[in-house]
């Protein structure tokens, strides 16, 4: 048995394995690995390629604090910049040579008389004493099972795995979705297609997002002057907080928050019938806040139609919705998002007495702190169960997750652990009170969303505040857990996987 | 009687149809003799558009809904409305009565019913809304086809109002569940939405705009030479298919408008002065008066396919 064991193998090399191997690296572990399925790093933003494709939350504060960027050319910058400065974190950092690409995790599980986890990638075998995964919340995505989808003949695009070399001009296009992509992209297909017919199920709520280029003189500060671009950064951060108030919490901001979407619908679409169609039935935060400005006046360009009724079949030549008529295009767009993998990620991962995670999470998943889940000792989830914001970047609570899995690596090599469990009871302490706190929150307010299961179990998102969240994520307490350690083991003489202390 | 909603929908998802299903060139259009014309056209224009009224009643309805199930129900029956609207209209245009792009022009009881629901339907309670589009479906929507079927031989239009009743039938199921559901809320919660309603513009205005609108159908009807016997029969079917409901007598609109049926079916009954007076007058009422046509009006067309955008239509 001569296999080398790493310390740490991350799956992932999107913002969040990267950020996690910075981390570990600054806290003197060397000696890691990082997989990732795909040729070069980035995840979301490598693969988000699609025209107007942008994150929603200021840039500024969507990056790791420890790792800014002082050059965001504008407030939310586009994804080819966001993708060059992952690649650009990467070489930095010098991350590249630890990461192995074209590697795609299918199983993994714990062997517990080794005390290692032992992950598969195809052919190759990989062993580590503790993983982190950070193989992302969004990077999967299909085609819907929208009835004859098969038998389109013209062009089929998913959001997600855009065809850059697809021509639009001058075609008649129909996109599926009205979501967080599809507001990005029609705006941008508006300009260049010949006709865009735009099939909505349901309307989100749209607030405008101000956008602006960065003033040379302002990257030239951030850039000199570190303290001014966290201060920026700080700003912003505070402003998403009060946003909780009434994006996460179900109050009385809650309706002001629709009251200025509808405010801004008011100002964009003055037809009271499209205003209709165009206004959602649940309450803002819900689901995600839709932030774009330009999205309802194309909407109401010379070339796009906005579409409420159902899609009954995809045809041969293009959709027939119920109102009984075919509607002929050249190619569709499927703006119709990722599959979420509420129960855990999608490779089989299997604990300490061989149960599987993803049969142990169907329909209700739950860890601890979102990070470790009883039974899969000396393994760390990135946006895992109940740590979504409703309201602030993604990359402020992954900063969170990382700081937690680091310490538990940290105390795992320092203290010679041969295991780290988090205990039974403390978890389900833990979400007992994290459902409690749920109750009051939008999300539960009774729209159906992908943040929820099929039975209305949430296990996706975090009733708080950032702050509070970062609080815990600091605090990483050993008596939580039930360890297994190599010197009790060695010092007794006993057996190794009996040495549960 | 309690109904599985889901199976409902997947049924409805599975019986979808389209105007492209149905040759509209084949054989038949020379069964419409030229006199008999006129007057179908007058009729298909106010069947169309008691269509396109029953769809924005289900729009409403789909915001009220009790369950999100029942709400996509109402979806797919707000579309529906629409597709028998277009099938109509494609109708129409295949026996020659559309000029160009024509559109009918709506009648006056239509527009006030159009206006109505604009202007009204999305602030009324389920309890309000889930009793008038039963009453619409069985008197008129439903109805009125059955009719037609026995005047016009064109296979066409037969193959049409199959599908059209097919629809119905799932439409006329859903609205008597619902209602039973209504009846099932708590006595207190009916009476409130009853009493708080009844005074409103929103049912004074709704009760000005129906009776003459079920008079003037009813004028249509017997103009085409047929008995309105047909019309009274099919607002018997309301009280009928409500009576099986477990609850469904507990509503009290179900009551008014069961009485108010009785009136209407018995052609002795003073009422029909009465309506028939507000059939008149609403023929004085100024045109001017009207809002803009809403745009949802717009959306009606006789084609089959729609390639590109033409704004403000549907179609084309
Ligand atoms: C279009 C889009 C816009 C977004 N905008 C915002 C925003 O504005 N603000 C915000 O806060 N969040 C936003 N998000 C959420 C976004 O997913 C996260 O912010 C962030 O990019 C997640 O980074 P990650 O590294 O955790 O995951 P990812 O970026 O998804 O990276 C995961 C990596 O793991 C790899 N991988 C997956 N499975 C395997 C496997 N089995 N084996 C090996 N490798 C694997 C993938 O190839 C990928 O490279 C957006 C998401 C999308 C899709
Ligand atoms: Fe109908
Ligand atoms: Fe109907």
């Amino acid at each position: 048995m001569s296999a080398k064991v790493c310390t740490t193998l991350v799956i992932g090399a999107g913002f969040t394995g990267l950020g996690t191997a910075i981390k570990l690296r600054e806290a003197g572990i060397e000696d890691l690995v990082i997989l990732e399925r795909a040729d070069r790093v980035g995840g979301t933003w490598r693969d988000a390629t699609y025209p107007g494709a942008a994150c929603d939350i200021p840039s500024q504060l969507y990056s790791f604090s420890f790792a800014k960027n002082p050059g965001w050319s504008r407030t939310y910058s586009p994804s080819a910049e966001i993708q060059a400065h992952i690649t650009e974190l990467a070489e930095r950092f010098d991350l590249v040579n630890d990461i192995r690409f074209n590697t795609e995790v299918t199983t993994m599980r714990f062997d517990r008389r080794e005390a290692r986890w032992e992950v598969s990638a195809g052919r190759r075998t990989f062993y580590a004493r503790t993983v982190v995964v950070a193989s992302g919340p969004l990077s999967d995505a299909s085609l819907p099972k929208i009835r004859g989808i098969d038998d389109f003949g013209g062009a089929r695009i998913h959001s997600a795995r855009w065809d850059n070399d697809y021509d639009f001009a001058g075609k008649s296009v129909a996109v599926i979705g009205t979501g967080a992509s599809a507001v990005q992209i029609i705006p941008e297909l508006v300009k260049v297609a010949g006709s865009v017919k735009v099939f909505q199920r349901t309307p989100g709520w749209v607030l405008p997002r101000v956008d602006l280029a960065t003033p040379e003189a302002v990257k030239q500060v951030f850039e000199r002057i570190p303290v001014v671009q966290q201060a920026a950064r700080t700003a912003l951060f505070v402003a998403h907080e009060a946003a909780a108030t009434g994006l996460v919490w179900n109050t009385p901001v809650t309706s002001l928050i629709q009251q200025a979407g509808k405010l801004h619908l008011r100002m964009r679409v003055k037809d009271r019938w499209l205003r209709r169609q165009l206004t959602p039935d649940f309450r803002a935060g819900c689901k995600r806040m839709l932030m774009s400005s330009d999205y309802l006046p194309a909407l109401q360009a010379e070339n796009c139609k906005l579409i409420t009724w159902p899609i009954a079949t995809i045809t041969a030549d293009g959709l027939r919705t119920s109102d009984g008529l075919e509607h002929h295009v050249d190619a569709i767009v499927f703006a119709t998002g990722y599959d979420v993998h509420l129960d855990g990620p999608p490779y089989r991962i299997s604990g300490l007495d061989g149960q599987v995670l993803g049969e142990e999470w169907a329909g209700h998943p739950q860890a601890y702190k979102s990070a470790s889940a009883h039974g899969y000792p000396n393994l760390f989830f990135t946006c895992g169960p109940n740590s979504g914001p409703g309201h602030n970047s993604l990359l402020v609570y992954v900063q969170g997750q990382i700081d937690y899995a680091v310490a538990g690596i940290r105390t795992i090599v320092e203290q010679d652990l041969r295991w780290l469990d988090v205990k039974k009871d403390v978890q389900d302490a833990y979400n007992a009170s994290i459902q409690r706190r749920l109750r009051s929150t939008t999300w539960m307010s009774g729209c159906s969303s992908w943040y929820l299961t099929a039975d209305g179990f949430n296990a996706s998102m975090y009733p708080g505040f950032a702050t509070q969240y970062l609080r815990q994520m600091q605090d990483f307490r050993i008596r939580d857990y039930e360890v297994a350690s190599n010197a009790a083991a060695r010092l007794w003489n006993i057996p190794r996987d009996v040495a549960a202390v | 009687m309690t109904m599985d909603m889901d199976e409902m929908l997947t049924k409805i998802k599975d019986r979808q149809w389209a105007l492209a299903d149905i040759d509209w060139d084949a054989p038949g259009v020379e069964t419409i003799s030229e006199d008999f014309k006129p007057r179908l056209k007058a009729f298909m224009a106010d069947l169309c558009w008691i269509e396109n009224v029953g769809a924005r009643g289900f729009a409403a309805m789909a915001k009220k809904a009790p369950t999100p199930m029942i709400a996509e129900i109402y979806r797919y029956f707000h579309a529906e409305e629409q597709r028998h609207a277009n099938a109509e209209l494609a109708l129409m245009k295949r026996w020659g009565m559309l000029e160009g792009d024509e559109i009918p022009e709506p009648s006056v009881n239509i527009r006030m019913a159009i206006e109505w629901l604009d202007t009204y339907a999305d602030d009324m309670p389920l309890s309000v809304l889930g009793t008038v589009i039963p009453m619409l479906e069985v008197a008129l929507d439903g109805a009125l086809l059955k009719f037609l079927l026995e005047e016009v031989h064109d296979p066409v239009c037969h193959q049409v109002f199959e599908k059209i009743n097919n629809d119905e039938s799932r439409h006329i199921a859903v609205d008597f569940e619902v209602l039973d559901m209504i009846g099932h809320a708590r006595a207190r919660k009916l009476a409130i939405d009853f009493v708080s309603n009844l005074a409103s513009p929103g049912l004074i205005v709704g009760a000005l705009m129906y009776v003459p609108l079920l008079n003037r159908m009813r004028n249509n009807i017997v103009e085409m030479g047929l008995q309105p016997e047909k019309l009274y029969a099919a607002m018997s079917r309301f009280e009928r298919l409500g009576r099986r409901g477990e609850f469904t007598h507990r509503v009290p609109l179900f009551q008014v408008l069961r009485v108010h049926s009785q009136m209407v079916v018995n052609s002795e009954h003073p009422y029909h002065l009465l309506a028939n007076s507000m059939v008149k007058l609403s023929e004085y009422y100024p045109r001017a008066l009207f809002r803009p046509i809403p745009t949802w009006f717009k959306e009606l067309t006789y084609e089959p396919v729609s390639t590109g955008v033409k704004k403000g239509m549907n179609a084309a």
